[in-house]
């Protein structure tokens, strides 16, 4: 009963999740870190559907992990940078602003859709209730 | 009584939107899933075919992929056509839902007289 829902709020929750990883990585695109240390690495989300039941029907989507990227970064020369090794490197994240920007709007969009889905399904269900109501 | 052709056949239906319903649900929530293959529901020429047995309780719900060409990431979801069927879906089953009520209520006059 009601699996419809369900189903959507498994992408939310997907989703949700993707657009907090962006916003993590954003949030940390300038952070600089001494070259003796990792860069911040940016997150992604690993995905995978719910396997289908016996008549077929999917559950929705999981999430499997955040693999995170590289913690080599950039090696950037700033000798006034005060974690500035001796040659005046430092590492910021390589991380890619318009790559970012773009997973953003993608996940922005599913989310919205799968809000969507959760209003059909909910006026679905609704009308299955009110069978034989007021006869 | 209640288990008159009409009333089966529209049971039937109702129960096939429900299960479109839900493989669409799982589709969108899988639109960004790479390497999901998204699944269509039919069950309309199968119930077609129960009618006209005369048991519409026969009729099969089958859920197939789309056979869509998949993207670069090997999914195949296309967000339009879904978020267009989730609509028509709810539609079509308000619709059968107020004439099972229909039905309903005609038995309902019967029986209050």
């Amino acid at each position: 009963m009601f699996d419809a829902i369900d189903t959507s709020g498994t992408g939310m929750t997907a989703y949700r999740t993707w657009l907090d990883v962006i916003a993590n990585n954003i949030a940390n695109v300038n952070d600089v870190s001494p070259t003796s240390g990792p860069a911040f690495q940016a997150q992604y989300v690993q995905v995978q559907p719910i396997a289908a039941g016996p008549d077929g029907v999917g559950h929705g989507v999981t999430e499997t992990g955040l693999p995170a990227s590289s913690a080599k970064g950039i090696l950037e020369y700033d000798p006034n940078d005060p974690l500035a090794d001796a040659k005046g490197y430092v590492r910021r994240p390589d991380i890619d602003m318009s790559q970012q920007m773009g997973n953003l709007i993608m996940a922005q969009r599913a989310f919205e859709a799968n809000a969507n889905v959760v209003e059909r399904s909910t006026d679905i269900y609704k009308s299955a209730i009110d069978i034989g109501k007021g006869i | 009584m209640l288990d008159d052709i009409a009333s089966l056949s529209l049971q039937a239906a109702i129960s096939g939107l429900s299960t479109r319903q839900q493989v669409t649900a799982n589709n969108i929530a899988n639109v960004e899933t790479p390497g999901f293959t998204a699944d269509t529901v039919s069950f309309e020429s199968s119930l077609a075919e129960a009618v006209g047995a005369g048991d519409p309780t026969s009729a099969a719900i089958s859920v197939t992929p789309t056979g869509d060409q998949p993207g670069v990431n090997g999914n195949n979801v296309n967000l339009d056509s879904e978020v267009v069927t989730a609509t028509k879906t709810g539609l079509q089953e308000q619709l059968l839902t107020g004439a099972l009520t229909s039905t309903y209520g005609l038995i309902s006059t019967v029986l209050k007289g």
